[in-house]
């Protein structure tokens, strides 16, 4: 126990959290987003799984942020898709979701086994690239406190500051601008946007759009760090649990930010904790995050009943 | 002078082949208040809808000054310069009154959005037009009254210089009339025009200038509210004479008590407490009516006495049985019937038959189901007598209730529930949105019923409907019983108003005089 505690505690494991809430944050404000908009987007773990590949399909072939440019685009053009059929033809949007979480399930595994020429599991051929660390080595200089800073801060993805970026960017852009106004009250109550003569299905378009891109930017940072490269079903349900984030985080930026770390804690913690408890089966240490994402989402749903 | 604005032979018919409007001719003065009333079904909905470009007309014009207009759409009217309060309010909730107003035209500075501007620019349109609210509070705090308040703002802030309200007193309490009478009267002096649909009478004579009257889709004539009277309206609204004088509960017959209701709480779906401790003892052949403004607990205390709400303590006994705790089917099986607030939604399955409601809580009945198996011809009968009856207008039991107007859908529920002779029947808001002779008629069957010795209790959010039937009447104010009356001369929708609003509270004793 002391044992597990001390590794908690340590700058490595804080950092090995930053790393792992990553791809879910974003995941999470995609979700935020379309969420707030009354169409929760439940295609995220799809879309983050193709936004991978593509990502590192193109970045084989060209500099490492064009393969995160083409990560985010394969997103936005799938949350693009999503509008066309949700509000467009009028499909339902869960439907609609699980079509592209199927798609990208399968369609991803053609897609790399023709790019690797026959290899059905993993990319490990494709020389694909990775998004570049932020060295913030310099922190160290300061005293006492310098080398945990510099430990816990220094060598994340460029993405990983860009994510935390987002959460004031989304906050800003929905608290304090005409258009976040206009957002927030198509997703709470469309009759008085449409009486506002404000397009709600306009607005929903850009939320599923804006989602899109986030989750596709989740999934090349998942592809282009601390694993470069992709693997089949190398989201391993991480949309599936920002979607989660969302609905724990109140539907507020830095609710959800907090819930994706909430995540991105017990996710670290089931890579951690193998070399420790060597006795669990892995399997088991593995479903930790999960096991939290029902347990969060049942006492949250519990509090809300009783508020 | 030019009227401010004119509709000439409007005509009106929707797909389905209702002939709404058939050549309306409306002309409404320059800073006046004009109302339109007429029944249910009457056209004035289409008439305004037409006038605020949600609708359009098959023929006819629209003048604005002189000066023929289209209105495509509710934008096209707004930027005409006309506004429209609906009976639905549409309000985002979680939003400040000033964010709900100035929502699609927003003020900026820059990126931001400029939310001093915005309150500061609201603010100063409710102290000009004399709708007094604070300006930075979530609407969802806010009283109907209030709500409806920031539904005027923001036709104002659009620089509405017409203003359509569709039945603006439905919602409100006396006190909130008087309020709303006060800003609307501002508003004209202050050269904006007001169009005013209405039901009542008493209130429409009061604020009106000038009346035009409707009936089955035609324009049966303008009046100025001087030279009026409610009985002249009620029967140019009607085409008869309405007495709408229901006689009390005959004097010197003994009422015994039914149904007792003791320290009730009821918690809403919040968990908070709607209804604490009410005790209220129910008898035969009396109706007890609750006022009360809308969400001080009234429906949290008809569903749960219902059977559709867990009750959280106390109890309630009907007759010898103790029904707190056991379903609707076996309170229906105790003698209780309930004719529920909202027709549509509880009291009939849109999409069956009128024959299929109408047996709907009978299926435990041997005439209507043998063996599991439904008699279809006999149900059919049952149907046909209750459709005569009751006079519902309907093609036929065969035909969905979905596709009745209001008061022929509340008819068919009022038919089923008193089919049953019921020994406690719930009433909630039995004839909102209902015209008036079909009014007349339910109240007269709900009398029928007390007078055969039913215990009637009854809400209504229209007083003056609680004073016509009621022979006791109670105030509920945040869930808790604040006063009670005997019905008498004495009793008046002004006193009732300053208990419903909690100014004022009965002593216990003054309170238990009333309900001994």
């Amino acid at each position: 126990m002391n044992e597990i505690i001390a590794t908690i505690l340590s700058a490595t494991f804080v950092a090995a959290v930053i790393r792992t809430t990553t791809p879910i944050l974003f995941a999470s404000l995609g979700g935020l987003l379309s969420d707030l908009v009354g169409s929760l987007n439940v295609a995220l773990e799809g879309i983050m799984l193709i936004g991978a590949l593509t990502a590192v399909i193109v970045s084989a072939h060209a500099p490492w942020y064009i393969g995160v440019l083409a990560g985010l685009a394969a997103g936005g053009l799938l949350g693009a898709v999503m509008a066309l059929f949700h509000l467009r033809f009028k499909a339902d949007i869960i439907l609609v979701g699980f079509a592209i979480n199927i798609i990208a399930a399968g369609g991803t595994v053609t897609v790399l086994t023709y790019a690797t020429g026959g290899d059905k599991g993993t990319s490990i051929n494709i020389p694909s690239k990775a998004v570049p660390a932020l060295d913030l080595s310099f922190l160290g200089n300061i005293p006492a406190i310098g080398p945990f800073l510099r430990e816990v801060l220094s060598g994340h993805s460029y993405l990983t500051w860009l994510a935390a970026f987002m959460v004031y960017a989304i906050w800003y852009f929905l608290y304090r601008t005409p258009e976040g106004l206009r957002f927030r009250a198509v997703g709470e109550y469309p009759p008085a946007a449409e009486a506002a003569g404000i397009a709600p299905n306009r607005l929903r378009t850009y939320g599923l759009i804006a989602s899109g891109c986030l989750a596709g930017l989740g999934g090349a940072q998942l592809a282009m760090f601390s694993f470069v490269g992709f693997t089949r079903d190398m989201t391993a349900g991480r949309g599936f649990i920002a979607l989660g984030a969302v609905l724990l985080g109140r539907r507020h930026p830095i609710g959800t930010m907090i819930a994706a770390v909430l995540f991105g804690f017990f996710e670290a913690l089931s890579i951690a904790l193998p070399g420790i408890l060597k006795w669990m089966p892995g399997e088991l240490i593995h479903t930790i995050p999960f096991v939290v994402t029902v347990l969060a989402l049942m006492l949250s749903s519990r509090r809300k009943v009783t508020a | 002078m030019t009227p401010f604005l004119q509709a000439i032979g409007i005509d009106k018919t929707y797909p389905g082949g209702v002939h709404a409007n058939q050549g309306i001719d409306l002309s409404v003065a320059r800073s006046t208040v004009h109302a339109v009333v007429g029944e249910n079904g009457a056209g004035k909905s289409t008439l305004m809808k037409i006038l605020f470009g949600v609708e359009q007309p098959n023929a006819g014009e629209i003048r604005l000054e002189g000066n023929p207009i289209v209105l495509p759409s509710p934008r096209a009217a707004i930027a005409a310069g006309i506004g429209m309060v609906f009976q639905h309010f549409s309000l985002v909730p979680s939003f400040t009154v000033a964010e709900n107003v100035v929502l699609g035209g927003e003020p900026r500075a820059g990126l931001k959005l400029d939310r001093k501007k915005a309150s500061d620019t609201v603010r100063e349109l409710a102290e000009r037009f004399r709708l007094p609210v604070d300006v930075d509070v979530p609407v969802e705090q806010l009283p109907v009254g209030q709500q409806q308040r920031v539904e005027i703002l923001k036709a104002l802030y659009r620089d509405a210089r017409l203003l359509i309200l569709d039945e603006p007193t439905a919602v409100l309490a006396p006190q909130e009339v008087v309020e709303l009478f006060a800003a609307v009267r501002s508003l004209t002096s202050q050269g904006r025009t007001i169009l005013f649909i209405a039901h009542k009478l008493p209130e429409v004579l009061e604020i009106s200038d000038t009346i035009s009257v409707m009936r089955g889709g035609k324009m049966v004539g303008t009046v100025a509210a001087k030279d009026a009277t409610e009985k002249s309206l009620a029967r140019m609204m009607v085409g008869r004479d309405v007495a709408l004088k229901i006689n009390r509960a005959a004097p010197g017959i003994p009422h015994t008590h039914l149904c007792r209701i003791s320290d009730l709480t009821v918690k809403n779906d919040h968990g908070l407490n709607a209804v604490s401790d009410v005790n209220l003892i129910l008898r035969t052949g009396e109706i007890v009516g609750i006022a009360g403004v809308e969400g001080n607990g009234q429906s949290e205390l008809f569903d749960a006495i219902g059977g559709l709400r867990p009750i959280a303590s106390g109890s309630v006994e009907l007759g010898k049985t103790d029904i707190t705790h056991i379903s609707v089917l076996e309170r229906r099986a105790a003698g209780m019937a309930n004719i529920p607030e909202d027709r549509i939604a509880t009291g009939s399955a849109g999409g069956a038959t009128v024959a299929e409601n109408i047996v709907a809580t009978e299926l435990t009945d041997t005439r209507f189901v043998r063996h599991g198996l439904l008699d279809l011809k006999s149900i059919r009968a049952h149907a046909v007598k209750l459709i005569e009856k009751f006079s519902v207008r309907v093609q036929g039991p065969e035909s969905a209730i979905g596709t009745l107007s209001g008061g022929n859908m509340q008819k068919v529920v009022v038919a089923r529930e008193l089919s049953s002779e019921p020994s406690l029947l719930l009433v909630s808001h039995p004839t909102r949105g209902v015209d008036l002779g079909a009014t007349e008629f339910i109240w007269q069957n709900i009398a029928k019923a007390r007078d055969a010795g039913a215990a009637v209790l009854l809400t209504s959010a229209d007083l003056s409907e609680i004073l016509a039937l009621a022979d006791r009447m109670i105030v509920l104010y945040r869930g808790r019983i604040v006063a009670a009356f005997v019905n008498s001369e004495e009793v008046t929708p002004e006193v009732l108003g300053s208990y419903m609003l909690g100014f004022a509270e009965q002593s216990a004793e003054e309170r238990n005089a009333a309900l001994a």
